[in-house]
């Protein structure tokens, strides 16, 4: 049996990407995230893979896609300012149709902000902040072993659908240590692959399910790699329709899917009055609360989403249906919270509990406010 | 599920980070879960340290401390820092050397000075505190700290590192459990 150890979120996200396949990481060093490029500089020369130290953050998403299309399974981690300077790339990959994975270990912002401080104020950055009209699939863990498992499917993930995949967590989940016990093996996915002629080999062929296969550069298939719009064949054209096309496309291959891709926590839902909505870190504290909550008689429950983007809007709608107050718990000044109102019935009363001043939320003021919103209030 | 928010503070150079780190696995030697974590910052680069320590018989919840039920302060400034973040029912211990003149009177024990006897300097200090740790409240097995101890310090210092240990337990009298 696996031994209990003792490691960091960093750490395991690490472990959790070697073990998902990754051979290239690229990047450039950022509290709080640094602790992965220190891991993984480590690892990977012992699984014949490759560490670089790039220029800077746009360099080093652009060395993890060129790795992708050379038939590697590839990261790199950032946090904030580099975050930022990801986004060109990010927009890059979700349109080139280039597997890979970006964390974003999120600290204080904006700007430069709290380094070394916890925050929840890049989720909608995750979700918009590259341009145009693009999918976005997000993942949120909350624990130094849920960092690990959500990285691998983050890697899954992104070779199923031929999609950058962002995994985002906080400063106090990548840095804290925590005792788990990690499982020998995982499931692993790799990239559709060709099987056709390479003489008739479209790089972008629509299949039923969306997903073009991929070759590898030095594979012996000959495709072209462009972020203009562009047709089967990969090169740019201006036509309407198949520019169109692309883009639905490009949506459609997730949306098409979102069984696969949807993960939500659910906890004491069923009869619940109150229901928190809280991701990531919060999510534990919210978990927490709901508990003491009831303890008290208070008819609590917890919504966590893992994956926050897609939004799972159908599964809130469904589960707050008749519930009299939500509580979005975030560690921003509102973010998520204007989809969670999106979503929730317009009988349903949804509040806030946000906090941006670098310190987590924690149970204790969560139940607070719990206790506020879900008691026998007038 | 018993569940117990613990943290040691003091100054830079005292081992305090280490200290928590080998309390943490030592806790999970003796069949516990635990997390481990520290403030990264100006206050890590001398000036105040501090480790934070949940050890629990199930599964840990929120992973950082909530109210402490043990704090164990290692500095003036430490003490009056951290003295706020104490649960009603939580137990104080100071070094001796930061009892505050104002009367008040916590249990302490003079491990500064024990670690500067032992080791002549001060990067034991965290090592005789988790020697008191354990002999005044029993949340770890002895032998367990001893193993962790030898493991986790460099082996120049682990003979040295064991005596402060020991050094540490037997400040505690034996009916102090």
């Amino acid at each position: 049996m696996a031994e209990t150890r003792l490691i960091q979120g960093n750490e395991a996200c690490a472990l959790g990407a070697i073990a998902a396949g990754c051979r290239f990481f690229g990047g450039y060093p950022i509290t709080p995230s640094s602790g992965i490029a220190e891991q993984m500089v480590r690892l990977l020369p012992g699984v014949g893979g490759v560490f670089i130290q790039m220029e800077d953050e746009i360099a080093s998403l652009a060395a993890v896609i060129g790795a992708s299309l050379g038939g590697s399974k590839a990261m790199t981690a950032t946090s904030g300012p580099g975050f930022s300077l990801m986004q060109e790339h990010i927009g890059f990959a979700a349109m080139a149709e280039v597997p890979c994975v970006i964390v974003n270990v999120m600290r204080g912002g904006p700007s430069t902000g709290l380094p070394t401080s916890p925050s929840q104020g890049d989720v909608m950055q995750a979700r918009w902040g590259t341009h145009g009209d693009h999918p976005a699939v997000v993942l949120a863990p909350s624990s130094v072993g849920e960092v690990h498992e959500l990285t691998v499917r983050a890697f899954n993930l992104a070779e199923r659908f031929r999609t950058p995949v962002i995994l985002t967590y906080d400063e106090v989940v990548g840095h804290t240590r925590e005792s788990v016990i990690l499982p020998d093996r995982v499931d692993v996915v790799d990239r559709p692959r060709p099987d056709e002629d390479p003489g008739s080999f479209l790089p972008k062929r629509v299949t039923p399910d969306g997903v073009p296969p991929m070759a590898a550069f030095g594979d012996g298939y000959r495709f072209h790699v462009t972020g203009l719009a562009h047709d089967e064949r990969g090169f740019p054209t201006q036509d309407n329709a198949v520019a169109g096309a692309l883009l639905t496309r490009l949506h459609n291959k997730i949306d098409d899917h979102l069984d696969e891709v949807a993960d939500v926590e659910e906890y004491m839902l069923d009869d619940a009055d109150v229901v928190l909505f809280a991701y990531g870190i919060v999510g534990r504290s919210a978990h927490e609360a709901v508990r003491r909550a009831r303890d008290r008689g208070v008819r609590a429950g917890l919504f966590r989403p893992r994956t926050l983007w897609p939004f799972p809007s159908g599964r809130l709608a469904e589960v707050t249906a008749g519930v009299d107050r939500v509580i979005v718990a975030e560690m921003n000044l509102g973010q998520m919270i204007s989809e969670v109102a999106g979503a929730a019935a317009a009988t349903t009363e949804v509040v806030g509990h946000l906090r941006a001043d670098g310190k987590p939320i924690t149970p204790s003021e969560l139940l607070e406010t719990v206790l506020a919103q879900g008691g026998d209030r007038p | 599920m018993s569940r117990s928010d613990i943290r040691i503070a003091g100054t830079g150079g005292q081992g305090v980070i280490t200290a928590g780190r080998i309390l943490a696995e030592a806790a999970i030697r003796c069949g516990h879960q635990a997390t481990h974590s520290q403030v990264y910052g100006p206050q890590s680069r001398g000036g105040a340290s501090r480790s934070d320590v949940v050890i629990s018989t199930g599964d840990i919840g929120f992973p950082l401390t909530d109210r402490l039920d043990l704090l164990i302060a290692l500095s003036g400034e430490a003490y009056l820092r951290y003295l706020a973040d104490l649960a009603d029912d939580g137990r104080l211990i100071v070094d001796t050397g930061c009892v505050p003149g104002d009367g008040g009177d916590p249990e302490n024990y003079p491990i500064v000075d024990t670690a500067r006897e032992v080791s002549g300097g001060l990067l034991a200090t965290g090592v005789v505190a988790l020697g008191v740790l354990r002999a005044a409240t029993g949340i770890v097995e002895a032998e367990a700290l001893r193993e962790t101890v030898a493991a986790k310090v460099p082996p120049r210092h682990r003979r040295m590192n064991l005596e402060a240990l020991d050094a540490g337990m037997s400040l505690v009298g034996v009916n102090a459990l």
